[in-house]
């Protein structure tokens, strides 16, 4: 058998999801990158064309579930990579916990910046 | 069968000059996951000038869009995105077992794409910064 090696516990949940979030984020991502740096150019942002994308609902849907995904393949991640340096007990508890915030917030905060765009007034 | 390999742990980083590529595709992996998840909270508070007024969040983006040092930022960024990619479709292969005794040649090719894409971008990157 050749190496294998992986960070993440193969039984797990966490395993799992990290792996259909990247098969998601590996054609979101470069479409992002793509759309906003070769199509459009970042320098030419402005809020009016910002605004004309997220108006579509199938735009506004994609990136936010884009948003979700990569906050929780990112948080994740991280959150992996401090258990494999020893993370343990009470710390792992905190650091946990820390990490759900943040990123709830972060998504929250995504969504009212795409509401913003998209003229919705939800929060 | 090819021959199997201790090559002890990979998160020992102080013996960096024992590793073997598919520990360097590791140890970039999580380097580069690390930028990625850090640049996604800064990239959310940027956007989110949006929430303020119109002019707040296009002239924030014209102004910071209009510095050289944010520009061969982003020229990283791609890189960074770029091989976190490639790397990220080399371990999805992996995991399902296809082409496992390729992975070496499979993380050299990440790096030299990655290479080749982000040399290729950079007249896009910087058009009209100077």
């Amino acid at each position: 058998m050749s190496e294998r090696y992986s960070s993440f516990d193969r039984k797990g949940q966490r395993w799992l999801w990290q792996r259909i979030t990247a098969a998601f984020l590996v054609v979101v991502l470069a479409f992002h990158f793509f759309l906003l740096h070769f199509v459009n150019h970042a320098a030419e942002v402005t809020f009016a064309a910002s605004s004309a994308r997220m108006s579509q609902w199938t735009y506004y849907s994609l990136m936010v579930l884009f948003l979700i995904t990569a906050t929780f393949h990112g948080v994740n991640g991280v959150y992996n990579a401090l258990l494999n340096q020893g993370l343990s007990g009470r710390r792992r508890q905190a650091v946990k916990w820390t990490l759900v915030v943040a990123s709830a917030l972060l998504i929250v905060r995504g969504v009212q910046t795409a509401n913003a765009w998209a003229g919705v007034s939800l929060f | 069968m090819s021959q199997s390999y201790e090559r002890g742990l990979v998160e020992d980083f102080g013996r960096w000059r024992e590793f073997s590529a598919g520990m360097w595709a590791w140890v970039f992996h999580k380097f580069t996951g690390w930028v990625l998840v850090g640049y996604l909270f800064t990239h959310i508070a940027v956007l989110s000038t949006a929430t303020q007024s119109p002019e707040a969040y296009t002239s924030t983006i014209q102004t910071l869009e209009g510095l050289l040092a944010v520009r061969l930022l982003e020229i990283g960024l791609l890189a960074v995105a770029v091989f976190h990619i490639l790397n990220g479709l080399r371990l999805l292969l992996v995991d399902l077992g296809v082409g496992l005794e390729a992975q070496d040649k499979a993380f050299y090719a990440s790096i030299g794409l990655t290479g080749a894409i982000v040399v290729g971008s950079v007249p896009t990157f910087l058009a009209g910064v100077f």
